[in-house]
């Protein structure tokens, strides 16, 4: 009891434990988990990361002429768990997570623009899929 | 003319943390009657992880269930869909397992702890607890890279390693918190007033923990050892030399007790754990899909977890159940309000330690 009233005392006088947050920025540890990064040069378009992502916040959309591929990212709807980054081929490793950011910098997508993208990337796909079908019967001399 | 008088207690309320429905017939002040509803936060969850979500994707879904026992949650899962497809797992990763699962229980125990005192009126004490409990929050940032929601067990293993940087900040950790716990502890058992709010009061005994099917910490406070690091080798306990924690007098300090006791089994176990982590690889390559039925138990902080599953080897399970401690106790909660002085009723559900975010899912 006198020991409690001892501490209480001495945690009238002692500085807060909080920290003085705005200004103050909070320490970060290495290795923290942050915003996936993606380095298209490296990526061998092999959409592992897409299949593996449990929130699905990684999507790619294909061009219906030139069938390329292009990465689209939520960083609102991503956990940070970097199954993505363990998914990424050894050859490739085009995938990274940054440890100092954890909020988007920028504000790509609402809800609305995602969800059509969400769309578009199936129906994209599934587009060229039938294309790529429809040219090979082309090619392919009926008997 | 009626004698008895309805009192409704949540589903929100200043001194409930958690969304949980309580309604007490009382008489004059003592609780005779009491009903519960547990269900204001379901997510549907169980439904989103067999259609929604792939096998390898729900191990982090599960997590989402509670934020407190997320870990738990998640390798109770990871274990049962392992034991689906036959998978092995590197002892490493067992091992790394089990650090991470009983820093879950301190920091959720701490917690508990904190809102007991709070909920008898020792807001200082809160505030204390609480900024202990910092320092094994810092351990769990440093080793899984985030606070809460850790994402730190997949099937086949681990997701992170453990380096010697790290190893030795958790020591460090540990061994600060050894010593503000015990501080703690002594506040819990000397303390006048709180002797007061806690000793005599939301008693059950034995027989109605039995009877009534109370688990984890609860039950172990009214003298029931029961516990199933004890009971079942899911994780390397039994090498660590596990000993559970009872008491007897089934009252809000016993529990109290129980709980501290176990931070320093925890601290023990994780200790030892590191002292002899075995060398290797910490994830197994994952082959084939989950087949068959299983089910798994694992130890939460509030008592045994259940998982229930069964897959006909796609890609999506075709039932996962989860049966979750709070859920199993909630007729034990109710037989230890019955009696008790409708003023001390918050200071009783808050030594329940319940998590109603795990038992509507």
């Amino acid at each position: 009891m006198f020991k409690a009233l001892l501490n209480a005392l001495k945690n009238l006088f002692s500085a807060p434990a909080t920290l003085n947050y705005p200004f103050v920025s909070s320490p970060k540890h290495q290795g923290a988990r942050g915003l996936i990064l993606f380095d298209e040069p490296k990526c061998v378009w092999c959409l592992k990361c897409e299949e593996v992502c449990p929130p699905g916040a990684i999507r790619f959309t294909q061009d219906r002429e030139s069938y390329a591929y292009t990465y689209h990212y939520n960083p609102y709807l991503c956990i940070y768990c970097a199954e993505c980054v363990r998914a990424c081929p050894d050859k490739a490793q085009a995938l990274s997570q940054c440890s100092e950011l954890s909020r988007p910098t920028s504000d790509p997508f609402m809800n609305d623009a995602w969800f059509a993208l969400e769309k578009e990337a199936e129906d994209s796909k599934e587009a060229v899929k039938e294309l790529k079908k429809a040219k090979k019967t082309e090619e392919t001399p009926q008997p | 003319m009626k004698k008895t008088i309805n009192i409704p207690l949540g589903s929100q309320h200043i001194a409930l943390l958690e969304p949980v429905r309580f309604s007490f017939t009382c008489e004059n002040e003592t609780i005779v009657g009491v009903e519960a509803d547990v269900g204001y936060v379901h997510r549907g969850v169980e439904l989103a992880c067999t259609t929604t979500f792939k096998f390898k994707q729900v191990g982090y879904v599960v997590a989402r269930v509670c934020g407190l026992c997320a870990i738990i949650h998640s390798t109770c899962y990871t274990l049962a869909a392992e034991e689906l497809m036959g998978q092995e797992v590197p002892r490493r990763a067992s091992y790394l397992r089990l650090i991470a699962n009983e820093l879950d229980r301190i920091h959720s125990h701490m917690l508990c702890l904190a809102h007991t005192a709070e909920n008898a009126g020792f807001e200082a004490l809160f505030m204390r607890t609480m900024k202990d409990r910092e320092l094994v929050m810092e351990a769990q940032e440093a080793m899984t890279g985030n606070r809460v929601q850790f994402d730190y067990v997949s099937i086949g293993g681990v997701n992170r390693d453990i380096t010697t940087d790290i190893e030795a900040l958790i020591r460090q950790r540990l061994g600060l918190l050894k010593e503000k716990v015990g501080e703690i502890k002594e506040l819990f058992e000397n303390n006048w007033s709180l002797s007061l709010k806690y000793k005599g009061v939301g008693i059950i005994t034995a027989e109605n923990a039995y009877r009534n099917s109370a688990l984890g910490p609860l039950a172990r406070a009214s003298g029931i050892d029961f516990d199933v690091r004890n009971e079942s080798a899911y994780l390397p306990y039994g090498e660590l030399g596990f000993a559970s924690v009872t008491m007897s007098e089934g009252d809000i300090h016993a529990r109290n007790m129980v709980r501290l006791l176990e931070v320093f089994e925890s601290i023990r176990l994780i200790e030892s754990a590191l002292d002899g982590l075995p060398e290797g690889e910490i994830a197994a390559k994952v082959r084939g899909t989950p087949e068959g039925e299983s089910y798994m138990r694992v130890e939460a902080p509030r008592g045994e977890c259940f998982y229930y599953l069964k897959a006909s080897k796609g890609q999506y399970l075709d039932r996962v159940r989860i049966k979750t401690p709070t859920f199993g106790s909630v007729p034990a909660m109710i037989e230890a309000l019955k009696g008790a002085n409708y003023a001390d009723a918050p200071a009783i559900i808050a030594s329940f330690d319940p998590c109603l975010s795990c038992t509507a899912r």
